[in-house]
């Protein structure tokens, strides 16, 4: 039987890691992040599913829900990149909600702040408005997949360089042995 | 490995047994071992060790295992026959994939105890309840519970904390984890007797399969290197290497024909291609769950059983029970890192059986795991549950703190058996063959959630005497939904009141037997698994007796 000890998934991290996450916001970490990439391009084609507004909009929601501060959030780890890819496996359900929720938001975005698109606004504003949906199903959905994008598999082109696995301390690896945690360390330690 | 023996469609093996799970696997590595030909239906891929790997998102969250809706298996709910049914994803969820919700299951293998075969004549009637004693005893199982234990491969310590056993475990227990540290600690400090929790998991190589490397995805995943006993690694490749098993995946099952004299007698299915096939049989053997079987069943009606196949009891599909579940997490100082490893090393059977003086029936064990299992998306997906954001840069930091340094002690505990909680199907909505959807009616007794309550209690005392420094009761709410899908085809001796006898063989059907979670009378404590299994060695050593005395 052949096993696979090393995580296929794993390999396939591209090297476009942060290329594709810096052109909707403008914040200096993900600046870098950029930079660090070398390159700035954005590639219309990395997008399978949804639109550019889509793209613009749900990466700066992402980046409420799972922020860029001292260590890196939804924008570095790719996560609209998973948004991408799995709207399109038959969730026209999801994708709906989305949809009609960006738009309301939208308005909402409209209404206090005549002129702007949500992604225009300061992360003071834009929280603002996002508590003001957080019960709906349309922040429950983006909630969901932002997770999702952050903590799953790279595989399915979020968790970028294992960005969610390092903020949980998770670890991805095929074996582990004693002592797991403090507590069973102790344990054998006092040899009860 | 024995050629791979193929059998033709047209003339009669001697037995087909539709489902190849903890059931289903069994049955085909005894009938097929004992030199009868065997035809073993999946409608699943045949999955192995190689092709599993730590997809959280496939596997738990996208339905690569577990099919519903999105896969063309959409079901139904409903809490009552008057209440018109739900579209579910999922509602009964079970794995399709050969070894079934053996090869993803948690590996939890509690043996059941004397008392759940006779508890009903020991406590009496239950009104609202169709609560009954067993037909057999736990002293006419045992000797297969030990068989389970060896040929499927089980760790664990003997004690006397354990049902009786007439033989120690083959393999001892697993390394006990921080969360099982825990909760040893803080039961003994309570005066309880936590002890190491059995598992079907190898804790040393046997059987030629080698040890769990403590990779820290079971529950819900393929085991990568064999270590977890599930039927594909450790019954499938008998069967096979018998030289007269012909296994057919990707084989979706639509009705089981009969005679005119009311004999089982040929298995109509899809192939993979999608292509009708019927394969004849002098017997089948039904494994396909306690949702399956009953779906297949009444699927099956004809003239000769207007109501569905076996079913003159009218019992095919009732008496539908889950076990209850109820959870309390705590946070502590120090890392824990329940992703480590298995799933469970501690448990505590204390409560097995409740005093009656409480006022309610019910029982069970408090283990204690990761809260959602030791996964990051889970996990991060249910972090904040000791209060707080629930995102933005305050709930990331709760994310960090959480992850590794959350311990849940769960109550795994009874299910009464209701008449009114059913599996039928639903004419309104079909599945990708057409057949009518799985539709689940289901209420929890209100014992039942009284029993879940006393637990989450039990499990909060405790974690507060191991020094939690945060303490969390997830809601209990109505059940709304399982993977232990149990009773359906209920075991009895009276042919009126019960689907099939003491030896798996419907009451209506001489050669027909049913086998899997649906035959449970009871549902036990939590983990039917390991007694899905020891019922299966049971009736196939009672099916292959009968077929030598041309009794079937």
């Amino acid at each position: 039987m052949e096993r696979k000890l090393s995580r296929r998934a794993f390999l396939r991290v591209s090297s476009d890691a942060a290329r594709g996450s810096c052109f909707a916001l403008s914040m200096p970490m993900i600046l870098s992040a950029c930079r660090r990439a070398g390159e700035a391009a954005i590639k219309e084609e990395e997008f399978l599913n949804l639109s550019e507004e889509e793209v613009v909009e749900y990466s700066a929601i992402a980046a409420r829900i799972i922020p860029t501060d001292e260590t890196p959030g939804a924008t570095e780890a790719g996560v609209i990149y998973f948004i991408d890819q799995v709207l399109g496996q038959d969730r026209e359900q999801e994708r709906l909600i989305l949809q009609e929720g960006l738009k309301e938001l939208q308005i909402a975005t409209g209404l206090k702040f005549a002129g702007f698109y949500f992604h225009e606004l300061d992360e003071f504003q834009q929280d603002q408005l996002l508590h003001e949906i957080e019960d709906t199903e349309f922040f429950g959905t983006i909630r969901y997949l932002t997770i999702a994008g952050m903590f799953s598999s790279p595989e399915y082109r979020g968790n970028r360089d294992n960005i969610g696995f390092d903020l949980l301390g998770f670890e991805d690896r095929h074996a582990w042995a004693p002592p797991y945690g403090y507590y069973d360390a102790d344990y054998a330690e006092k040899g009860e | 490995m024995a050629e791979v023996v193929t059998f033709p469609s047209r003339e009669p093996v001697d037995f087909v047994i539709i489902g190849s799970g903890a059931a289903g696997g069994v049955m085909a590595k005894e009938l097929s071992t004992a030199g009868h030909s065997v035809v073993l239906l999946e409608q699943g891929p045949h999955l192995q060790a190689g092709d599993f790997k730590h997809d959280e998102w496939g596997y738990k969250h996208n339905g690569d295992l577990v099919w519903g809706r999105r896969q063309g298996h959409p079901q139904s709910f409903r809490k009552t026959e008057n209440d018109e049914a739900v579209e579910r994803e999922v509602c009964l969820g079970y794995a399709h994939n050969v070894g079934g919700s053996s090869v993803h299951f948690s590996g939890n293998f509690w043996r059941f105890r004397p008392i759940d075969f006779n508890e009903a004549s020991v406590l009496g009637p239950i009104s609202g309840t169709t609560f009954a004693d067993w037909p057999i005893s736990y002293d006419e199982l045992e000797p297969y519970y030990t068989k389970v234990d060896w040929e499927v491969g089980v760790s664990g310590l003997q004690g006397p904390w354990d049902p009786p056993r007439s033989r120690d475990y083959p393999c001892p227990p697993m390394p006990v984890k921080s969360s099982g540290v825990i909760l040893e600690r803080a039961g003994k400090q309570l005066g309880y007797n936590p002890y190491p929790a059995p598992v079907a998991i190898l804790s040393q190589p046997h059987n030629g399969r080698p040890a769990c490397i403590h990779c820290g995805f079971c529950n819900g995943f393929g085991c990568e290197v064999n270590a977890k006993s599930s039927s594909m690694a450790t019954m499938i490749p008998l069967a096979l290497a018998s030289g007269n098993c012909e296994l057919r995946t990707s084989a979706t099952v639509s009705r089981i024909n009969t005679d005119e004299s009311g004999r089982a007698n040929e298995i109509v299915y899809w192939d993979a291609g999608g292509a009708q096939q019927a394969q004849r049989a002098n017997a089948v053997v039904l494994c396909a769950n306690g949702a399956e079987t009953p779906r297949l069943l009444l699927l099956s009606e004809s003239e000769l059983f207007p109501d569905g196949l076996a079913n003159t009891s009218g019992m095919v599909g009732r008496n539908l029970m889950f076990n209850g579940w109820s959870s309390a997490e705590g946070l502590f100082d120090e890392p824990i890192n329940g992703h480590k490893s298995i799933p469970t090393t501690r448990v505590i059977h204390d409560f097995y059986s409740m005093d009656p003086s409480l006022g309610f029936y019910g029982g069970g064990g408090i283990d204690s795991r990761h809260s959602s299992d030791g996964l990051p998306m889970g996990s991060a997906l249910g972090s904040g549950m000791f209060g707080g954001p629930r995102w933005g840069s305050e709930y990331k930091k709760l994310l960090q703190e959480e992850f590794t340094r959350t311990v849940a002690f769960h109550g795994h505990t009874t299910s009464l058996p209701q008449a009114s909680n059913t599996v039928t199907l639903d004419h309104n909505l079909k599945d990708k063959w057409g057949r009518p959807a799985l539709r689940t009616t289901y209420a929890d007794h209100p014992d039942d959630i009284s029993t879940m309550h006393f637990f989450q209690d039990r499990s909060v005392e405790l974690l507060d005497a191991a020094g939690a420094i945060k303490i969390n009761r997830i809601p209990i709410g109505e059940q709304e939904g399982n993977v232990h899908i149990l009773g359906t085809c209920r075991m009895g001796n009276d042919p009126d009141n019960s689907v099939i006898d003491r030896f798996n063989r419907s009451h209506d059907v001489p050669n027909l037997f049913m086998c899997d979670g649906s035959s449970l009378v009871t549902g036990g404590r939590g983990q039917p698994t390991m007694t899905i299994m020891a019922l299966a060695f049971r009736a196939a050593d009672y099916i292959i007796g009968a077929a030598r005395r041309n009794e079937i």
